[in-house]
């Protein structure tokens, strides 16, 4: 059975490496479902967030230990969906030409929790956060209109231990908070 | 040139403050890192690095090759001697690209370079210039660290991180990108040059934790039958002694992988030979009958342990490793010890018991004693017309005592050698391992020379290998370094002739070759030698190259079709080890 696995990177920000880090996983053929790299809270130090689904616990733990042994990378953890907290957001532009079915704001508010960010003269932007599978069910929700973009974020993730991210940061490191 | 001059004279102008260039900066790092020689090839995108190099002849030795494959792969002899980074320097694009497979090599090998590499201006980055190449991108899978400096200014920095990435923990190569506009241009600040001694994100672990001594140590004593394969990481750590120490106390069996040759002395009463796909059968065959197995400083290559899911199952698996990644990626260690190997022996000495396994180690004598009627006498005793691979090594190895840097390329001479070829001093054996790179010897057994110029360094060359690199026999000519030659030619791509006889129903696929005259090829470049093809006059010749204070080429003219044994079939069980 595939699971899925969140692998979160920490590493000093510098040019090239995630050419670095997607090496690893290309070369052993495994599927990136969704890439996000941001600065975190502390300065200089950036977090990518990998997700793949793989069957082998064995394969993922010998991925991170691939990954640690990249020079700018700080510290690596691999964790299963229950041990984090996590989210992806969804854009919807649906078409609201004059005549057509009007959106009906007060569902999308309250029943699927979206809200709409943007009114165009014959179009709206929603937005959706959740887990991929709740913004899957929203998308189907929204069929009735046309939907003339779609796109979503790659996920972000926090672990749900009681430490921070500068308690796994080298300690001679002068982690300035951003 | 005239770039660069005119820099550096306005630089140093009256009145002036001295700034170096960036070319300047990148020398005297090299000075101050303590690096001795270089060896490269100029070109267009690191002309103002030559230029600088000009003033510091006296300070840097500069080794012209003959194509940057050699710069790469003398680089590499020479590390692998010296255990400190073997610096090669080459210009952009194709100067560049053809550093790739020694890059490689290096990587797969862990010996240590650092490769500056030209690259076009700035300003032409991305342009499809005139021999630009992106060399971060294509390195990048196969160097430890990179970087592309576009700044004069972080030069020394860069220069200082390249070294100690390069030669801390777990060695590799290094690869830094220098833009010409980064060479030309004058630092605006002093120039002052740091050594490295720790990067933040770059933690080696060098002492190993006590716990896991500890736990690796209650194994060890708990074996009958234990087993120790020692790898590289023996001859990287510099960690002989204790390994000796270490098998003296413990009276456990040893078998050194091939990069871990003459990491023991092979006359040790405790020495079994080498595991592998060509390796003894002994230290084969009971490698899935000893209860604990004792992996130092190796990373369990498929050609040590063949079909993994047969692999040493029965055993408790003891894994003393510097680099962390390779801890259960091929073979489960039921003790792990994440350390550099003579840290983790010296910390293990006191806790192991003193003890004999004189039963078990009589097994090793059963398989040997087989081997040696079956393969072995064979080999060394042969009576038919031509000479036999395994015969001229065994002469080369009495004659130069065991005490040879043996440098190998790769085929079946190089597994002839190391088979027969009785190491008695460490840090002996340079050879292609991981990556079996063709053409490796000719140019890295110079660049062991270089590193150890009062040993005898010996290249022994297959007749197709030699041809990959053989315009390094100018580069040797130039120096007059003695690089002693040894062509076992069998006018056949070797290994492959075997592997299409044994596995490819005899069909010789592209195998043969009609060779040039070597000895010719020699004399051009200003190299003696001569050919030898009669046994009886095998011994005078070995004494010609050996005796020969200049650069020699001695060409043995071998039996055409003979194989190499014993052999493990490639992915097989390490037990269906063939002896015929």
């Amino acid at each position: 059975m595939l699971t899925n696995y969140t692998i979160s990177i920490f590493t000093m920000n510098t040019v090239g490496l995630l050419n670095r880090i997607t090496i690893i996983f290309t070369r052993r053929r495994v599927n990136i479902e969704s890439l996000t790299v941001s600065e975190t809270e502390r300065k200089g130090v950036s977090r990518f967030t990998i997700v793949i689904k793989q069957e082998n616990r064995e394969f993922v733990e010998k991925l991170v230990r691939q990954i640690r042994k990249v020079t700018d990378v700080l510290a690596v953890f691999g964790y299963l969906d229950d041990e984090i907290v996590f989210n992806e957001i969804g854009l919807f532009k649906i078409a609201t030409p004059l005549g057509g079915i009007p959106v009906d704001v007060k569902t999308i508010n309250l029943d699927w929790n979206a809200k709409i960010v943007h009114f165009g003269l014959d179009y709206v932007v929603v937005e959706k956060n959740g887990s991929e599978e709740e913004i899957q069910e929203f998308y189907t929700y929204l069929k009735k209109w046309e939907i003339l973009e779609y796109v979503k974020s790659g996920r972000v993730a926090v672990g749900k231990t009681e430490k921070g991210l500068v308690e796994f940061l080298p300690e001679e490191g002068n982690w300035e908070i951003v | 040139m005239g770039q660069t001059q005119t820099q550096t004279e306005a630089a140093n102008q009256p009145g002036q403050k001295k700034f170096l260039s960036g070319a300047q900066a990148i020398m005297q790092s090299l000075v101050e890192q303590g690096v001795d020689t270089i060896f490269g090839y100029p070109g267009g995108a690191i002309m103002p690095t030559y230029d600088a190099l000009y003033d510091y002849q006296d300070r840097l030795k500069h080794i012209l090759v003959r194509h940057e494959q050699g710069a790469g792969h003398a680089a590499q002899g020479y590390a692998r001697m010296l255990n400190k980074a073997g610096v090669c320097m080459v210009t952009s694009g194709p100067g560049a690209t053809n550093l790739i497979t020694p890059i490689a090599d290096a990587m797969l090998d862990s010996t240590p370079l650092v490769c500056i590499v030209g690259q076009v201006k700035g300003n032409l980055l991305g342009t499809d210039a005139f021999q630009e190449c992106d060399l971060i991108g294509i390195s990048m899978p196969v160097t430890k660290w990179n970087y592309q400096v576009l700044d004069a200014n972080e030069i020394p920095e860069i220069m200082a991180k390249a070294f100690y990435i390069a030669e801390t923990g777990r060695p590799g190569p290094v690869l830094i990108d220098i833009t010409r506009t980064a060479q030309t241009d004058l630092m605006t600040v002093p120039f002052e040059y740091k050594p490295c001694t720790s990067i933040i994100s770059y933690k080696p672990r060098v002492e190993p934790k006590a716990e896991h001594v500890e736990a690796a140590a209650k194994l060890i004593n708990s074996a009958k039958r234990p087993y120790i394969l020692a790898g590289h990481g023996i001859l990287i750590s510099g960690a002989e002694k204790e390994l000796n120490d270490f098998v003296d106390k413990t009276g456990i069996p040893v078998a050194t992988t091939l990069l871990g040759m003459s990491a023991m002395d092979a006359d040790h009463p405790l020495y079994v030979g080498w595991p592998g796909m060509h390796g003894n059968y002994g230290a084969n065959v009971l490698t899935n009958s000893c209860d604990v197995l004792i992996a130092i400083g190796m990373r369990f290559d498929d050609r040590i342990t063949g079909d993994l899911s047969t692999y040493a199952k029965q055993a408790k698996v003891v894994h003393i490793e510097i680099d962390p990644s390779e801890v259960d990626k091929n073979v489960k260690a039921d003790a792990p010890v994440v350390g550099d190997a003579k840290a983790a022996l010296q910390a293990l000495l006191p806790l192991v018991n003193k003890a004999d396994h004189s039963e078990w180690r009589a097994e090793f004598k059963k398989y040997d004693d087989e081997e040696y009627e079956k393969i072995t006498k064979k080999d060394l005793f042969h009576e038919g017309d031509k000479i036999k691979m395994g015969e001229a090594v065994n002469l080369l190895s009495n004659k130069t005592k065991g005490e040879a840097v043996v440098v190998t390329d790769v085929g079946q001479h190089q597994m002839i050698t190391n088979r027969y070829y009785r190491f008695k001093k460490r840090n002996s054996i340079v050879t292609s391992g991981g990556a079996g790179t063709m053409g490796f010897a000719l140019p890295a057994a110079f660049g062991a020379k270089v590193a150890v110029p009062e040993r005898e360094v010996v290249a022994v060359i297959g007749d197709g290998g030699f041809q990959m690199t053989l315009q390094e026999l100018g580069t040797i000519a130039q120096s007059g370094l003695p690089v002693k030659i040894i062509i076992l030619n069998n006018n056949f791509l070797g290994m492959v002739r075997q592997w299409q006889q044994l596995f490819f129903e005899n069909r010789y696929s592209f195998v043969e070759l009609q060779n040039p005259d070597f000895i010719t090829i020699a004399k051009g470049f200003g190299i003696a030698g001569h050919t030898v093809s009669d046994r009886a006059e095998l011994s005078d010749s070995l004494d010609t190259l050996l005796n020969s204070d200049k650069p020699y080429l001695l060409e043995i003219v071998c039996e055409k079709e003979e194989n190499v044994f014993p052999m493990v079939p490639a992915g097989g069980c390490v037990t269906s080890i063939r002896l015929e």
